[in-house]
């Protein structure tokens, strides 16, 4: 009873939108905003919030299935996400009360995986 | 081996909600809107799933704090997994209370992996969220490899 769930595609990161999150969050590590600091931690450029890609990930969930609330998610995040780069998120209903989704740039590279179950 | 870091207990406002939400280019009123969240059988502004962050950053005892009492360079950390279980709705209004445990710490491929779980309660010591987070702390020698991987 797989039940594939309608792509989502996100408009491409802007540096902003990580200096947007880091003040909404809190989260104010260098590696994210700053590309001096994220050059000296041996990155290329500064890499996106994990937990932005998951806030995303959950506001997939609530726009797939918006009359059911959440008992559990869990993600990985499993691929640095970039400025400039622009999302799809996929999804899958497995059972009634289980689900799964990623979360891909354009040329289909994994960032985010995750599993979720509903009330 | 087990280490405990308590938060400061923190208000949820309606306010710091909808800026969050901003952030995450959310789309539901609930987060937004007093009278929809009242519409869809809430008692004020819910929080969004993930809200739990800005309980753990925007504190008088926050995050950065635990990272500096465990050892820690914030700058060195990558989030590796995170869960949630969720228990009684987050709403704005409600005084949220949480204690974080480090649960293991471990070493794998020349990485450091902590795993810690935070368990967050609201006023009437209901349990509102589980959170459980894996961290790899990178450090400078495994730049160039991650660096590479991304």
């Amino acid at each position: 009873m797989a039940q594939k769930l309608p792509n989502i595609h996100k408009d491409a990161l802007a540096p902003i939108d990580m200096v947007r999150y880091s003040g909404a969050s809190g989260d104010f590590n260098e590696i994210h905003t700053v590309p001096k600091v994220a050059r000296q931690k041996g990155l290329k450029e500064p890499i996106a919030h994990g937990m932005l890609l998951m806030g995303w990930a959950a506001e997939a969930i609530e726009e797939w299935l918006p009359d059911r609330k959440l008992a559990k998610f869990t993600v990985r995040f499993i691929g640095m996400a970039h400025a400039g780069e622009a999302f799809v998120i996929e999804g899958m209903l497995t059972t009634d009360t289980t689900g799964e989704l990623q979360i891909k740039d354009a040329s289909g590279t994994g960032k985010l995986m995750g599993s979720f179950e509903l009330i | 081996m087990e280490q405990e870091f308590h938060y400061a207990p923190f208000r949820v406002e309606a306010g710091k909600v909808r800026e969050f939400a901003r952030a995450l280019g959310l789309q539901n009123p609930v987060y937004f809107d007093r009278q929809a969240a009242l519409d869809a059988g809430y008692r004020d502004i819910p929080a969004p799933p993930t809200y739990t962050t800005v309980i753990d950053f925007w504190n008088e005892r926050d995050f950065y704090q635990l990272f500096s009492q465990w050892g820690l360079d914030p700058n060195d950390m990558l989030h590796g997994e995170q869960s949630f279980e969720y228990g009684e709705d987050i709403i704005s209004g409600d005084v949220i209370t949480a204690k974080a445990v480090l649960t293991d710490q471990f070493d794998k491929k020349d990485k450091r992996f902590y795993q810690f779980e935070t368990t967050y309660r609201n006023q009437n010591c209901e349990v509102v969220r589980i959170g459980r987070a894996t961290l790899i702390e990178r450090r400078e020698q495994h730049g160039a490899e991650i660096a590479e991987h991304s």
